[in-house]
């Protein structure tokens, strides 16, 4: 009995843990306690294959994961320049990188700037525009910096509010680039399609000082000699634009003034390791190693995705509802016992989403979770059934409804094995929508079995210790008489 | 009540050949005349679909007749898109009567470009409710070999576990009526296609995934009491002890199966277009899951010991 007690205890006060868990984010600020997915918030989603090139021709192979590895460092840039609050950037396969953008306003310029190979251009400050250039730059350069500090700080803290932030200032920086910046310079058709190569590099041995090493291809070498050319010596920049943002602007020495910077290659110095390396992969997010594609766009309204989650919240209760009902009717006080157990499954089950670190929450995850409310009824049934078998065998109560339990055990064990050996072979080949609907019957099938087992069990034996509640007739239609003298008789 | 599923099995048998001889018809018809045996959505073949409401202030006085089919088409055909199959869909719930243009894959510049003409066209569109996908043709390939890959290793992960637990035999048949629930549900959903023009997508083979794990529960529960009946009294005739294990089991199969089936209806009905034939294909697929696992995979076990005797069944480690 103190087991029991103990046993209700516990089952109160997790149900209670439970709601809080759900209610709170609600009450407090009125906003869903779940994650939500992009079909059911709005947004794009867009899956990036990545495909094999001339110098890599096997994206499975170590170099090739590398360049994977490379290309979705670089979307996860061109990402963060989107503005959008909480981007997921994620490998997907070995050779697919999934990008979901929730809210975003314009899903079409996400499309395209997220396939489009090349948005680093190299422009040429026109002439007589020096004062003016230096004026807006000086006040200009600050912001960039600070981008760069909040860029190191998210890689290494993860912290999702500087993202907003970043996202905020990366807006600005592009907001002030295209206003001021945009009719101060040439364009040269020098792209990022004609760079080859970007890394930091330390300058001399002091160690404190550091350059960015830049290497054009061919066409790009000497059109970046004509550029540097007319530049040198004049105080004039070369306007380094990533995506129509100002992100360097360095000055050529008046040593190359003959000929430009020839040989194909260009060293940009005095940086910091940081900012060198932060510009490196700026340069490289103007080239891929290998050529992308979009494979998938779903883009869903903000408003149907709101219509969604509407109209399954009524599915769902309906459904629930009518299971309800229908365990009552049926199998009467152990039915009106499972249905307190059913919605104690349903708080546990809605909780774990809260919990699990990732989950997002999609319609067929919402459909996972109402069929696994139908499921959860059947370790009931499995058992009610079981006892009303030993209740009209003659047997004792007490020994009917332990007897239900023990003998249907095995019949739910191996129905629940054999979903989850389904759901394993779902989540395996699934991806994003798929997944997540394999995950929420997961742990449907887990959390009821621990409902049906645990929380049935024990509010059926409270409820048989109430004696008034102890009659056959409230478990089975028509039950035989039992005397004492039976019960004696029945291990 | 009691079923007589021994005596009466020829009957079962060949209702269920019945529908599944309908299925296969369906699909090599279908075959023959859309090339594929049931009709593919864009998940499996790539394309572009566009699904775009009129934007109206008042959604319950909505003039869904500015949506007019030649205009549409005209404005499809100048941008060189003539192949396209365009729907005018009805309103649902708040959202608006949409035109969906369904073409081959378009890339963001030609979406723009045709949502900008077809607004000059035919007016402003709510661009809040409207959806838009676009699957390249590679993902469809590897949605499909994944997707059957998914449904032999669960298939196979099932035989396995079934064949430790139980014996060899019982996982053979038990598979042998996932088979046959797959199966219906495939052929039934080709008829759809060919009648109704009903598509499968990729969560058709969720939901063919999802049956295979929820229905071999009946079989499996069914096959426990056999089990737990011999284990009694093993000279009982297998006849016999079948019939019993599906009659003492027929209160649990039925009532499992209808609240199951009573959430799935609700998402049916409430749950919205996406949803939709998820539940029906799902509704389909566990009401034949039931139907095989009372009427199909216990006769054939049945059938199986009867004809090989009980001596001669291998009995697995650990029984």
């Amino acid at each position: 009995m103190a087991r029991q007690r103990w046993l209700l205890g516990f089952i109160i006060s997790l149900t209670a843990a439970a709601l809080f868990l759900l209610l709170n984010p609600i009450l407090k600020s009125g906003t869903s306690p779940f994650r939500l997915g992009l079909d059911l918030q709005g947004g794009s989603q867009i899956t990036l294959q990545v495909k094999p090139s001339d110098t890599i021709k096997d994206i499975s192979s170590p170099e090739g994961q590398k360049a994977v590895g490379d290309v979705e460092r670089v979307i996860a840039d061109r990402v963060n320049r989107l503005g959008v609050s909480e981007p997921l950037v994620q490998r997907v396969g070995n050779d697919k990188i999934l990008v979901q953008l929730a809210g975003i306003k314009d899903p079409y310029e996400a499309e395209s700037l997220l396939g489009r190979a090349a948005q680093l251009e190299f422009r040429e400050q026109k002439a007589g525009t020096e004062d003016k250039f230096q004026a807006l730059f000086n006040q200009y350069r600050p912001l960039i910096n600070q981008e760069t500090a909040l860029r190191k700080q998210i890689k290494e803290l993860k912290k999702p509010e500087d993202r907003a932030t970043l996202a905020a200032l990366s807006i600005e920086l592009k907001k002030v680039s295209q206003q001021s910046f945009t009719e101060l310079f040439n364009k040269t058709g020098i792209d990022g399609r004609n760079l080859k190569e970007a890394f930091a590099q330390p300058l001399g041995s002091a160690g404190d000082d550091w350059q960015v090493d830049i290497r054009f291809d061919a066409e790009g070498g000497l059109k970046f000699a004509d550029m540097t050319k007319r530049l040198a010596g004049t105080g004039r920049s070369i306007g380094v634009f990533l995506d129509d943002t100002l992100i360097s602007a360095p000055n050529v020495g008046i040593e190359f003034a003959q000929n430009g910077i020839t040989g194909g290659g260009a060293s940009i110095s005095r940086f910091t390791l940081d900012t060198a390396n932060e510009l490196a992969i700026q340069f490289k997010s103007g080239s891929l190693p290998v050529p992308i594609e979009i494979a998938e766009n779903r883009v869903v309204g903000a408003s149907l995705g709101q219509d969604s989650v509407q109209r399954s919240v009524y599915a769902g209760l309906g459904g629930i509802f009518l299971v309800l009902v229908f365990m009552v009717l049926y199998y009467r006080l152990p039915g009106a016992i499972a249905s307190v157990a059913l919605v104690i499954y349903a708080l546990l089950n809605l909780a774990a989403f809260v919990l699990l670190p990732g989950f997002v929450l999609t319609l067929p995850g919402i459909a996972g979770f109402i069929l696994s409310v139908g499921m959860a009824v059947d370790a009931n049934v499995l058992i009610f059934e079981r006892t009303r078998e030993e209740i009209r065998d003659g047997k004792t109560l007490y020994q009917s409804v332990k007897g239900g339990f023990t003998n249907a055990f095995s019949s739910i064990l191996d129905s629940n094995v054999t979903t989850i050996i389904a759901c394993a072979a779902l989540y395996w080949l699934g991806t994003g929508l798929v997944r997540g609907f394999a995950v929420t019957l997961t742990m449907g099938v887990l959390i009821s079995m621990f409902t049906a087992l645990t929380c049935s069990r024990t509010l059926l034996f409270y409820v048989l210790s109430i004696p008034a509640l102890r009659k056959p007739e409230f478990f089975c239609p028509n039950p035989p008489a039992i005397t004492a003298s039976q019960s004696s008789e029945v291990v | 009540m009691r079923l007589q599923v021994i005596q009466q099995r020829k009957l079962w048998w060949g209702i269920s050949l019945a529908i599944l001889v309908a299925g296969i018809i369906s699909m090599l018809i279908s075959w023959k005349t859309i090339g594929a045996p049931l009709r593919p959505s864009l998940d499996f073949v790539g394309g572009t679909r566009l699904e775009l409401p009129i934007a109206c202030p008042d959604p319950k006085n909505c003039k869904a007749d500015v949506l007019n089919l030649e205009v549409i088409r005209k404005v499809l055909d100048e941008q060189g898109l003539g192949g396209s199959s365009v729907q005018i869909v009805e309103a649902q719930g708040n959202k608006p009567p949409a035109v969906s243009i369904r073409s081959s894959s378009l890339d963001a510049g030609q979406r723009e470009k045709l949502q900008k003409t077809l607004t000059e066209k035919i007016g402003a569109f709510d661009m809040a409710r409207s959806s838009s996908e676009t699957v390249g043709p590679t993902m469809g390939k590897q949605l499909f070999t994944s997707g059957l890959l998914a449904l032999l290793v669960s298939f196979a992960g099932i035989a396995l576990y079934l064949s430790f637990r139980f014996q060899w035999d019982y996982a053979v048949f038990a598979i042998v009526a996932l088979l046959h629930d797959v199966l219906i549900t495939v052929g039934i959903f080709s008829i759809l296609g060919l009648a109704f023009g009903i598509e499968v997508d990729s969560l058709f083979i969720v939901a063919l995934l999802t049956i295979v794990g929820f229905s071999v529960n009946d079989t499996v529960v069914i096959y426990d009491r056999v089990r737990e009946v011999l284990a009694v009294d093993p000279s009982r005739s297998i006849n016999d002890v079948v019939d019993d294990a599906v009659n003492q089991t027929l209160g649990r199969s039925i009532n499992t199966t209808m609240t199951t089936l009573l959430t799935l209806t609700s998402i049916f009905i409430f749950g919205g277009e996406t949803l939709k034939f998820f539940a029906l294909a799902l509704i389909i697929g566990f009401a034949m899951g039931a139907y095989s696992s009372i009427f199909i995979a216990s006769t054939l076990l049945a059938w199986w010991r009867n004809r090989s005797g009980s001596l001669v069944v291998p009995v697995v480690v650990g029984e």
